[in-house]
């Protein structure tokens, strides 16, 4: 691992009443690297997620930003700290238009930075075509583009990305991770939560596994992809 | 085109509520009151539902706050009305900061139960003469007619237009509150709470906020239907009132001009109709479901939630 960790979480146990989601995670991003968690339906991704970005508190355990601990820190100040989340599902407000959308997300910016949005829609120019268009009238795809885009548009060091390929056609799947890629190119960390194992590999350093609630793996992209138990577990080959 | 038209037509409407009281007679009048103080706590009940899209169901507890702020400050202490306003906008306002602020985060239907619980609590409170100040179940009367600089306005048409000016600071608030970030945030935490938390927004102040506003407006209200009548009594501010705001933004579809249909017709059409005016639930009963059934967002859904094209402009030049 290189360069100082810029996220960690140290032991990080979250339940939803007395079901234990995660039993003591801990995990590492370091400045400028692409992570990827993986892991089945039910193995605690988006609860990771939705921790690190302040919508579910931790019973036990810190998560740190920056060497500082921002367990307390309330939802919306995280944004200000430099996280932005593109949550599971998308979200966009369907109501509003594209670009409306992406206003919102400098919602915390005193004012727009009109450069942002250029070089958002340099990354998603199907924004741009759409831009005067209705969120909620966008195919799948473009609403992760928009949800992606608009998370982007607070500048955020930190970009948490909660499977940006879920319910997306699979042209639409490699377009979205070559973007991600060059998101992180622009030298934004990119915490990557995804069931789409092959894909997640392909683009991160390294990854996660998670497993009922703790880390059954880390390592590598490589080795990952390489490992017999992450093959016959996620990517779909038998020993 | 269609926005300039509606500005037009509320002007007109403005403008007709301004030359009313002159062509009715004394009963009348009183009608017209009414329909200005309950369009009056409708709007703030559509700032925490309409705009914040939080289930209160206790709106006319903060109503009944301001009234009775005003009518024990006037009776008991001899405060005169005007200066009864500043106390009976900020009371409901607190309250509706501290009743809220422990709540604002449960769902639609819990925090519906909550808010009826507070109003039958207020009611209750009320009947049984809270430190001997509010009357019990007859309430407060014999209060003061509204005087400013010396000259009393104790007519019903000087309480027409107090109601009128109450009305126009509130459109005043409403339209502020539309183009404002404020108004905005609160749009876009109805639309999706989980999409508003993670682009920055507190959800949770800005939800506390909205239930302070609506309150200190629902009270600012009730000093007027105080003044009115010149009393006050628990069963004006009961939980079926509440109920009846809460259908107004519902049915009216949380814009300015459903709202005043609302109210026309759950507290006007009956007393044009006076012999069918037992039948008013009955009749706005069904108006409610089928309105529910055939136009789910209300007879006449609000347009919001746009960014201001002031914001929006400086891309556009690029």
């Amino acid at each position: 691992m290189s360069g100082e960790a810029l996220l960690r979480l140290e032991d990080l146990e979250v339940s939803y009443g007395n079901i234990a989601a995660l039993k003591g995670v801990s995990l590492e991003v370091a400045k400028g690297e692409v992570v990827c968690i993986l892991g089945a339906n039910g193995a605690g991704k988006t609860t990771t997620m939705r921790t690190i970005s302040r919508l579910l508190r931790p019973r036990a355990g810190r998560i740190l930003f920056h060497g500082e601990d921002i367990t307390q820190v309330p939802a919306h100040k995280v944004v200000h700290l430099g996280i932005s989340h593109s949550p599971e599902g998308r979200r966009v407000f369907g109501i509003l238009t594209v670009e409306e959308n992406l206003w919102l997300g400098a919602f915390t910016e005193k004012r727009v930075d009109k450069e942002r949005l250029r070089w958002v829609y340099e990354l998603f120019p199907r924004l741009e075509e759409r831009r005067k268009q209705l969120a909620g009238t966008l195919s799948g795809g473009e609403q992760q583009m928009l949800a992606i885009g608009r998370s982007l548009m607070s500048r955020p060091e930190l970009l948490l990305l909660d499977e940006p390929s879920l319910g997306i056609a699979p042209i639409l799947v490699r377009s979205i991770f070559e973007r991600i890629r060059e998101i992180a190119g622009e030298g934004v960390t990119v915490l990557l939560v995804e069931q789409n194992a092959r894909a997640a590999l392909k683009l991160a350093d390294r990854g996660y596994v998670l497993d009922v609630g703790t880390i059954a793996l880390e390592g590598s992209s490589a080795d990952l992809l390489a490992s017999e138990k992450v093959q016959e577990a996620y990517l779909g080959k038998k020993g | 085109m269609s926005s300039s038209l509606s500005r037009l037509g509320g002007a007109a409407f403005l403008l007709g509520l301004v030359v009313l009281p002159h062509l009715l007679d004394s009963r009348w009048q009183a009608v017209a009151i009414t329909f200005l103080v309950f369009a009056v706590v409708a709007l703030s009940q559509d700032i925490v539902l309409g705009k914040a899209g939080m289930f209160n169901m206790g709106q006319a507890l903060f109503f009944g706050m301001g009234a009775y702020t005003t009518a024990i400050l006037n009776s008991q202490f001899g405060w005169p009305i005007v200066a009864t306003i500043p106390v009976a906008i900020l009371v409901p306002a607190l309250f509706g900061i501290i009743l809220s602020a422990p709540i604002v985060h449960l769902r639609g239907d819990y925090l519906l139960v909550v808010t009826i619980g507070f109003n039958i609590v207020f009611v209750q409170v009320l009947q049984n003469d809270l430190g001997g100040l509010t009357g019990g179940p007859n309430g407060i009367f014999g209060l003061d007619s509204l005087a400013l600089f010396g000259v009393t306005l104790g007519s019903q048409v000087a309480v027409y237009y107090f109601a009128f000016v109450v009305l126009l600071v509130t459109l005043g608030i409403m339209a502020n509150l539309e183009r404002s970030k404020a108004g905005r945030a609160l749009h876009y935490l109805k639309q999706d709470p989980i999409a508003a938390e993670s682009i920055g927004i507190n959800t949770r102040v800005y939800r506390i906020f909205a239930f302070g506003l609506g309150a200190g407006i629902a009270g600012l209200a009730g000093t007027v239907f105080a003044t009115q009548y010149s009393a006050v009594s628990p069963e004006g501010f009961e939980f079926l009132q509440s109920i009846l705001f809460f259908s107004i933004v519902l049915v009216g579809g949380s814009s300015i001009p459903g709202i005043f249909l609302g109210v026309f017709v759950m507290f006007i059409l009956p007393e044009i109709f006076r012999e069918f005016s037992t039948w008013r639930y009955f009749v706005f009963g069904f108006a409610m479901v089928f309105t529910m059934i055939l136009r789910p967002r209300g007879i006449w859904p609000a347009r919001f939630g746009r960014i201001p094209a002031f914001l929006v402009r400086p891309h556009r030049d690029g």
